[in-house]
């Protein structure tokens, strides 16, 4: 058997033997993806009591209830009348509901006039996301009527009379833009424990570069690199069945936690054969950075300090604890300059779209660019890690 | 120790020709030579930093000399040919705690090769060679000191050197594994086995070694069987005195005696070469009382490693 495969072989066997490496491996990811699926699962089945206070009861106030009974919104939203502005504002204080919308007295008859009366949203800071979905109602609804506005007003200045513009006007269907809505939550559902199962997977895997990086250098410390040298194999053998051991472990580590996620927890990881490659790629990445690290420390402190800064520096820029869509435009685009990030953005666009290889194939090339970049740094390196 | 005086045609095994090792300005093998042949103890006798382990690391290839050759059987030392017929034991035991004492054996094994029910025997015999085969199935953590000495020996006959580099293999270990293993050593040359065999302890080197080169300084300051290098004392003797005190100036004071000819002092002893050493211990014990000295031991002894070693280099070998 090839020294590579000897070596990789018995670091295979100390690892399983050393219980933190499958706690670190399997168990922990495991345990992460689900507690975080279980603390982020409202924001995946969203829905909204909201209040409505119906004081103009007009044609307009008439078309926005019915707008919100809609189709559209019938998942989402569940309206509840409430009688009085002080009694919605007591319903979202308590929380029986998540926001409430106010239509004063008197509104469809101001917004044929020059000084339309506005609507008004009651929220609670508490919750914002609530807040936002009712803000964005509102918002949808004002600005449909902004436009017949401008509809009418554009009809009377070519000569239409104004009554026959105000029934146009009384009688126009009023819809929200369902789009609005649509676009704010995806094409297809992601489910947060999609999301957080490959997210902790590969944040667990990033840690393979840290006790492989570490186990290279307590071999160095305790002789047995050198021990290793002495016999006739290659240099770079040793190296080479390092990495693989890191490799086969962050396969099956991968393996399992995809196994269990989908079967037990659910989880949607997209066509088997697009998310298997994906994997395959992220893991050889996290190869390729184990052995630059090992390039580059050295000692077994420098390793681990190195190792921690990149485990920690990857998850972060690549979204591992947060979703990238909802941080800062600059953080989504560094998210990009990392294996994790577009095995990630892979994983999501699998799970949301139902895609196949097609639409992981940029986030593979990427990972695979970003392996070939850091391989090549690392055998340039090699040889100082080497030397006994 | 047969082997010694019969040796002279044979082709060495080990032949190390000039050869010089620097680490920045220091040097630490200053031009060193000498050659081992088959069935050979040669033992690298002298002090800590004297240059014995970096030659070791260059015999087994793991560092390259800046001048000079190493060849092992003819091959370049650190060629893959040359690594297959050497058998290194280093100075540490580098072996892995959570693997058994076969599992360790079966993946340095495998390194040189080895396989099947080939390396299954290599195995067997590696641990009753170093009396380990009962213990064989049991973690290296759950060994004494003393055991996991020698299997870290085991570990180098695996691939049946032609030449066994051991370095030091006895540091550390008691009276009775120390015993042991000189006793499997003395086996290995009787097996044909060419043994380069460094040590700081003069009584090693003088119970197992065929030849001795010592080492002072990175440089060899002599060689030759234990006779040869003894006879070149001539009628001198050792004193060792055992003593409280300033040892420095009772050696000082020594030195200006008639008759003595090197002085050191070395783990709470001050050690004399002497000409005539039972006439001369009245005059030396004088010296301690004139220096406050205590002496609580005098030993005078015939000529031995250690004297020649103070005799060359004017120290002591535990300094």
């Amino acid at each position: 058997m090839a020294p590579a495969l000897v070596i990789a072989q018995k670091d295979l066997r100390q690892r399983i033997r050393d219980r933190s490496a499958i706690i670190l491996g399997v168990v922990a990811p495991l345990v992460i993806a689900a507690l975080m699926s279980l603390a982020f699962k409202g924001t995946e089945t969203i829905h909204l009591t909201l209040g409505v206070v119906d004081s103009d009861h007009g044609p307009a106030a008439a078309g926005l209830v019915e707008a919100l009974h809609g189709p559209g919104l019938k998942d989402l939203v569940t309206v509840v009348s409430e009688t009085s502005p002080h009694a919605a504002s007591d319903a979202v204080q308590t929380g029986r509901a998540g926001a409430a919308m106010v239509i004063p007295a008197g509104f469809s008859a101001s917004i044929g006039g020059s000084h339309p009366l506005p609507l008004t949203t009651l929220t609670n800071v508490n919750n914002t996301l609530a807040a936002e979905i009712t803000s964005s109602i509102a918002q949808s609804f004002v600005a449909q009527i902004n436009a017949d506005r401008l509809s009418v007003a554009t009809a009377v200045a070519g000569g239409e009379a104004p009554a026959s513009a105000s029934a146009a006007l009384a009688t126009a269907h009023l819809s929200l833009p369902v789009q609005a809505v649509q676009q704010a939550f995806g094409a297809k559902e992601l489910k947060t424990i999609s999301y957080y199962g490959p997210s902790m997977a590969i944040f667990f895997l990033l840690f393979t570069i840290s006790f492989t990086s570490r186990s290279f250098f307590v071999d160095r410390d305790q002789g047995m690199l050198e021990r290793m040298l002495a016999a006739p194999v290659h240099p770079l053998s040793v190296l080479l069945g390092k990495v693989l051991s890191a490799f086969v472990f962050g396969v099956v580590s991968l393996g399992i936690i995809v196994a269990v996620t989908t079967y037990a927890f659910g989880a949607d990881w997209g066509n088997p054969l697009a998310a298997g490659l994906l994997s395959l790629a992220m893991v050889l990445a996290v190869t390729a950075t184990t052995a630059l690290v090992i390039g580059v420390a050295r000692t077994q402190r420098q390793a681990e300090g190195i190792s921690s800064f990149v485990v920690f520096g990857l998850a972060l820029l690549g979204g591992n604890f947060v979703f990238v869509s909802v941080t800062p435009p600059i953080m989504q685009r560094l998210a990009l300059l990392t294996p994790n990030g577009w095995a990630l953005r892979g994983y999501t666009d699998l799970a949301t779209t139902g895609g196949g290889l097609a639409i992981v194939a940029v986030p593979i090339v990427a990972i695979l660019v970003y392996t070939l970049a850091v391989a090549a740094a690392a055998t340039a390196l090699a040889p100082r890690a080497l030397r006994p | 120790m047969a082997h010694a005086e019969s040796n002279v045609a044979v082709e060495p095994i080990l032949e190390v020709a000039g050869v010089t090792r620097r680490f920045g300005d220091r040097v630490a093998v200053d031009d060193i030579s000498f050659s081992i042949p088959p069935g050979q103890i040669y033992g690298l006798l002298g002090p800590n930093g004297a240059g014995k382990t970096t030659t070791m690391k260059m015999v087994c290839g793991l560092l390259h000399p800046d001048s000079g050759t190493v060849r092992v059987a003819g091959h370049p030392a650190g060629s893959l040919s040359a690594k297959a017929l050497v058998g290194y034991v280093p100075q540490d035991i580098a072996l892995y705690p959570d693997l058994t004492g076969r599992e360790n054996l079966r993946f340095l094994g495998r390194l040189f090769g080895l396989g099947g029910d080939l390396l299954g025997e290599r195995v067997d015999v590696a641990l009753e060679l170093t009396d380990l085969g009962d213990r064989a199935n049991d973690r290296l953590s759950t060994y004494s000191g003393g055991m996991q000495r020698r299997l870290n020996i085991a570990a180098g006959l695996l691939n049946h050197p032609v030449l066994l580099v051991l370095d030091e293999p006895t540091v550390g270990v008691d009276p009775q594994s120390r015993h042991a293993i000189l006793e499997r050593v003395q086996t290995f040359g009787q097996l044909g086995m060419a043994v380069v065999y460094a040590t700081h302890y003069m009584e090693e080197a003088e119970r197992v070694c065929d030849r001795v080169g010592i080492v002072d300084r990175g440089r060899l300051v002599a060689e030759g069987t234990r006779r040869e290098l003894v006879d070149r004392l001539g009628e001198r003797d050792r004193i060792e005195l055992g003593a409280a005190g300033n040892l420095e100036h009772l050696a000082e004071a020594c030195r200006s005696l008639e008759g003595v000819e090197g002085a050191a002092v070395a783990d709470h002893h001050v050690q004399l070469l002497v000409r005539e050493g039972r006439q001369l211990l009245p005059a030396v014990l004088e010296a301690a009382e004139r220096t406050g000295v205590q002496v609580s031991s005098v030993d005078v002894i015939e000529p031995d490693l250690e004297a020649v070693f103070l005799h060359l280099t004017g120290t002591a070998l535990r300094e």
